[in-house]
């Protein structure tokens, strides 16, 4: 019996701390992804202080300004920026294994019937510290999946558009970061 | 109580034959209009306008609810004069007030909008009388906003909660039909915590569904928009209406909730009552 059990462990024992160090590896990867959100965000607020505050208003022209004023000032200080500063390979490929579990796991099949309902959005091209086109409607982003990922700083939000997935700075309506293929 | 400013707006806005009116029309009852899908800035979203005002010369309802797609297209100043100001300026004019929620064709920015009531927030809940409204954002129902508004409903005392969003948990669309993920993580919700109503809107016709969990469901995003012939033969159908635009009013009596739908030529599509959850 012991004999068995020490060539159970002998076996098994490899592959079981290989399945750790990638749970570990991944916990590692999603921590350095709220790091840089956290960040994103500081940077946000950094420069909305520094612009009149959004409060409720009965003059749109007020509302579009505060939008464009922002997202003016994070496209300077982000003026690098491109994609995969965020979503960086590592952070990436957790996503891709994330959104793969969930787009195969037992709520795949509701979550694809939600984002057909939600009138699925096509964009022309997406790129980095661009506005979200004005006019172009927002798809729903399904409660099942939304779950399902890393929760995000209240400046910023998951949006998919084709099979991409957006990080959207809901304020400036700016484009963030995107991760292409996302959605399997 | 209609006042000389009322009439002389009624008169100024040309309006429309006031349709005959089946509510009870009690005295300190919860009174309010429900618009879905209308920001279009087109003819059929002002005629709706003006019927609107039609009705409330009658029926003088405090509040309008919105269910999403307020403006279609841009959000610029003029768009938003084409599209909200000017269909209910006299509405906008006798005081009645208007709590929006979002669809997928608004700006999230509108809740800066000081019109629309949102107070900056994409969820939010006020209270009238003896019901409680919560305005969800269908869009992006994210693990925050389901502890939200499970907070809020469990918190509720009110005799009436009625909640308002974008996606419909039920619809025989062929457009689009029910967001069964959305479904999935809000209706335990509300049938835990007493919704009695849920109001939405996305497809653009009026649907009324047969209750389910002993919710009664609406869909109505013809407030401006129009699919016509786009609603399903279904048994889940009490009530469909989708050759013309519509609005709703809703009174609350305390007991009961009165509903009458309304097209744009005033033509009553639907009525009826509702009585509280846990009562046949």
């Amino acid at each position: 019996m012991n004999r068995l059990f020490s060539m159970g462990l002998f076996f098994y024992l490899p592959l079981l701390l290989l399945a750790q160090a990638k749970v570990n590896q991944g916990s590692l990867t999603l921590q350095e992804f709220d790091h840089l959100v956290m960040d994103y965000a500081k940077l946000h607020k950094t420069v909305r202080s520094k612009i009149p505050a959004m409060k409720p208003t009965k003059e749109p022209a007020a509302i579009d300004q505060h939008e464009r004023s922002l997202a003016r000032g994070i496209r300077e200080a982000r003026a690098t920026a491109r994609q995969g500063l965020i979503f960086t390979p590592e952070i990436a490929a957790q996503f891709h294994a994330l959104l793969d579990q969930t787009m195969h796991g037992p709520e795949a099949a509701r979550i694809r019937e939600s984002m057909k309902q939600a009138a699925p959005v096509q964009l022309p091209a997406i790129s980095v510290n661009a506005a979200y086109p004005s006019g172009a409607p927002l798809q729903t982003t399904p409660p099942s999946l939304l779950a399902n990922l890393p929760k995000l700083p209240p400046e910023l939000e998951y949006r998919v558009v084709g099979r991409s997935l957006i990080l959207r700075d809901i304020e400036a309506n700016l484009i963030v970061d995107y991760l292409s293929s996302a959605i399997p | 109580m209609r006042s000389p400013l009322l009439l002389s707006l009624l008169f100024l806005a040309g309006v429309n034959q006031a349709a005959d009116l089946k509510l009870p029309m009690k005295e300190k009852s919860v009174r309010f209009a429900i618009i879905g899908d209308n920001g279009t800035g087109e003819k059929p979203q002002y005629d709706v306008g003006k019927e609107m005002l039609a009705c409330y010369g009658k029926f003088n309802f405090d509040f309008v609810l919105m269910l999403g797609d307020n403006i279609y297209g841009g959000h610029s100043a003029s768009a938003f004069k084409r599209t909200f100001e000017d269909p209910y300026a006299g509405l906008l004019q006798a005081g009645v007030k208007f709590y929006a929620s979002l669809g997928n064709h608004d700006s999230t920015n509108e809740r800066y909008y000081k019109p629309f009531n949102m107070d900056g927030k994409q969820y939010y809940s006020f209270k009238r009388g003896d019901v409680e409204f919560f305005a969800l954002d269908s869009n992006y129902m994210d693990p925050e906003q389901l502890d939200w508004i499970r907070k809020q409903l469990s918190g509720s005392s009110a005799r009436w909660k009625i909640c308002f969003f974008h996606h419909p948990l039920y619809s025989d669309g062929k457009m689009h039909g029910p967001d069964l993920d959305l479904r999935k993580r809000l209706e335990p919700i509300f049938v835990e915590f007493g919704v009695s109503v849920v109001l939405t809107g996305h497809e653009h016709f009026y649907e009324r569904i047969r209750p389910k969990s002993g919710i009664t469901h609406f869909v109505l995003g013809n407030s401006g928009q129009l699919r016509v012939h786009n609603l399903r033969r279904s048994e889940d159908v009490a009530k469909g209406f989708d050759t013309d635009c519509a609005f709703a009013l809703m009174e609350s009596t305390g007991d009961e909730l009165h509903f009458q739908t309304i097209s744009r030529t005033g033509e009553t599509v639907d009525s009826g009552v509702i009585a509280p959850r846990g009562k046949p």
